[in-house]
């Protein structure tokens, strides 16, 4: 049980303080990248009007995710957002699913990944927010109802990310720590598979839809 | 009688125990027989249909009693580990995990039974999205379950981290605290996803064509629902992991204890109230989809509003765990 909580940190020493790495997730995080990366090259390989199953997966993927974009924010935005939109939904899946792979970890279990996600995620909504609105009415957003409320909202503003990044990160790291402590009390073959199932696919996909839709959403708020 | 710290250590183990499954039994119960309920009225709505409502049933009865074995697996760790008694501060751990699982399960057993309700009655009235339905109720139970597992890793992690080293002042305000922020905080979150989860596949049933919305609407105002389950998650991870000082005043003990109710409490609320906005959302948007996109954001707006009681409490236990 000593795996609990425990990460392999690269740390060096630069100008009096320490640069720390986490390996693994950087290491599984290039992984997912590949992946997208041979899943983007193959499916657009052999383009045609009869297409592949790869091409049909992929066109699956940007057609829901243009629509689902187009509902929230409109049709003049949702050229601009769906793009990131998509990309980001289709990394965290394989990011979730990275984990039912033996000796392979998900790198949203670390919580650096989701709350950059998730930092990102705030950045765009805000910026969005600026350039749609206007700076000034942007600021006035924060006064709302009285004055003295500022604080208030602001703390609420910086809780969405904290609550969004911790969901993902709950919710993947609590299936890896249940899966391991199961394996760890069972020693069975049977049992861990369907946890891995459970908690890799099913619940990894559900996380991976709402963070995409929480920061469909949140841009949203803003912007409107 | 004999009473070193190997007693003290099994005492707390089986009173922890008791309690974990003694508590999570209770949310469970709540939502079968609420499940069942709606069973009933729906086989005697359409009975044809009864062999397929029954079978719902079940499953949904199933996925909601998940929560209570979650606390009958903490309640058999207790029961049958054997506990190293180098530490005093194992005594309180045993009784965080007990108490952390048996009302993490509370919500999450409620909550769960509600979708599964609606869904039975959904197919008394409409039997075509039988297969919808039960989809649609599997998803929303399932995030509706996350609160529970919140609690249980809280609890796993609480029964397999070593404390042995850290003093013992502080550290057992902490890890009480730690456990009440975690468990008492998903009881709410776990009962709003439940109603969300129940409108939406009410919602299906009435107007099969928004299927996909409501569906992705759900998962939104779940998702949201969740979120002062989290803060509890939060706050009983730093409280876990979190070095604390030796100190021999009991005010630094009193403000971590202090910390974990606060939050645990604080969330239970907004956890309720947020359900019960996504919830008419969730209804609203089934009857009239065109207008689904300022019925999120006004969704989102009160959620924002009803939810900021909790973020209250999660500045003041951070101020507690923090600054005093």
């Amino acid at each position: 049980m000593e795996e609990l909580g425990k990460i392999h940190q690269l740390i060096i020493p630069f100008h009096g303080h320490n640069l720390t790495f986490n390996l693994e997730a950087i290491l599984m995080m290039w992984i997912v990248i590949f992946l997208l990366l041979l899943f983007g090259f193959l499916a657009t390989r052999k383009k045609g009007i009869l297409p592949e199953p790869l091409q049909v997966l992929g066109e699956l993927f940007v057609v829901q995710f243009y629509d689902l974009t187009e509902d929230t924010l409109g049709k003049e935005l949702s050229k601009t957002y769906a793009p990131l939109i998509c990309a980001l939904f289709m990394f965290l899946m394989i990011s979730n699913w990275l984990g039912i792979i033996p000796h392979l970890d998900e790198p949203t279990k670390d919580l650096n990944t989701p709350l950059s996600l998730g930092l990102m995620g705030f950045c765009i909504a805000h910026y969005s927010g600026i350039r749609a609105k206007g700076i000034k009415k942007y600021i006035s957003g924060y006064f709302e109802p009285i004055f003295f409320m500022m604080p208030l909202n602001l703390i609420g503003e910086l809780a969405k990310v904290v609550s969004i990044s911790f969901r993902l990160f709950g919710n993947i790291m609590g299936g890896s720590i249940i899966i391991l402590v199961v394996s760890y009390l069972t020693f069975s073959i049977v049992t861990p598979p369907f946890l891995n199932a459970f908690f890799g696919l099913f619940v990894g996909t559900i996380q991976a839809f709402v963070f995409t839709m929480l920061t469909v959403v949140y841009i949203s708020v803003q912007v409107k | 009688m004999i009473l070193d710290i190997q007693t003290w250590v099994h005492v707390a183990a089986f009173v922890g125990a008791g309690l974990s499954i003694g508590l999570g039994a209770t949310g469970a119960a709540v939502g079968e027989g609420y499940t069942a309920a709606k069973a009933n009225f729906a086989i005697s709505r359409k009975p044809e249909m009864a062999g397929d409502i029954f079978k719902t049933m079940l499953v949904g009865q199933a996925v909601a009693e998940s929560a209570s074995i979650f606390a009958l697996v903490i309640a058999m760790i207790l029961l049958f580990t054997e506990f190293s008694a180098d530490s005093c501060i194992i005594i309180p751990v045993l009784l965080a995990s007990g108490l952390c699982m048996g009302f993490g399960a509370i919500g999450s057993g409620i909550g769960a039974g509600y979708p599964a309700g609606a869904a039975c009655e959904g197919m008394a009235r409409q039997p075509a999205m039988s297969g919808r339905l039960t989809t649609n109720m599997l998803i929303g139970s399932a995030v509706c379950q996350t609160t529970s597992i919140y609690a249980l890793v809280t609890s796993l992690i609480l029964i397999y981290l070593d404390f042995s080293v850290r003093p013992l002042s502080p550290t057992w305000a902490a890890v009480m605290g730690a456990g009440f922020a975690s468990g008492i905080g998903a009881i709410g979150s776990g009962i709003g996803e439940g109603l969300v989860a129940e409108s939406a596949c009410a919602g299906i049933a009435r107007q099969p064509s928004t299927a996909a919305p409501v569906t992705n609407m759900m998962l939104l105002g779940q998702a949201v629902t969740e979120t002062t389950a989290i803060y509890g998650l939060l706050v009983s991870f730093i409280m876990m992991f979190k070095v604390f000082p030796a100190s021999d005043s009991i005010a630094s003990s009193m403000a971590l204890l202090g910390a974990g109710l606060c939050m645990g409490i604080g969330a239970l609320g907004p956890g309720i109230g947020e359900g019960i906005t996504a919830r008419g959302a969730v209804k609203w948007i089934a009857r009239n989809e065109s207008s689904s996109a300022s019925t999120i954001r006004v969704m989102l707006v009160g959620q924002a509003v009803s939810e900021s009681t909790g973020i209250y409490a999660l500045v003041i236990s951070l101020v507690l765990i923090f600054v005093i």
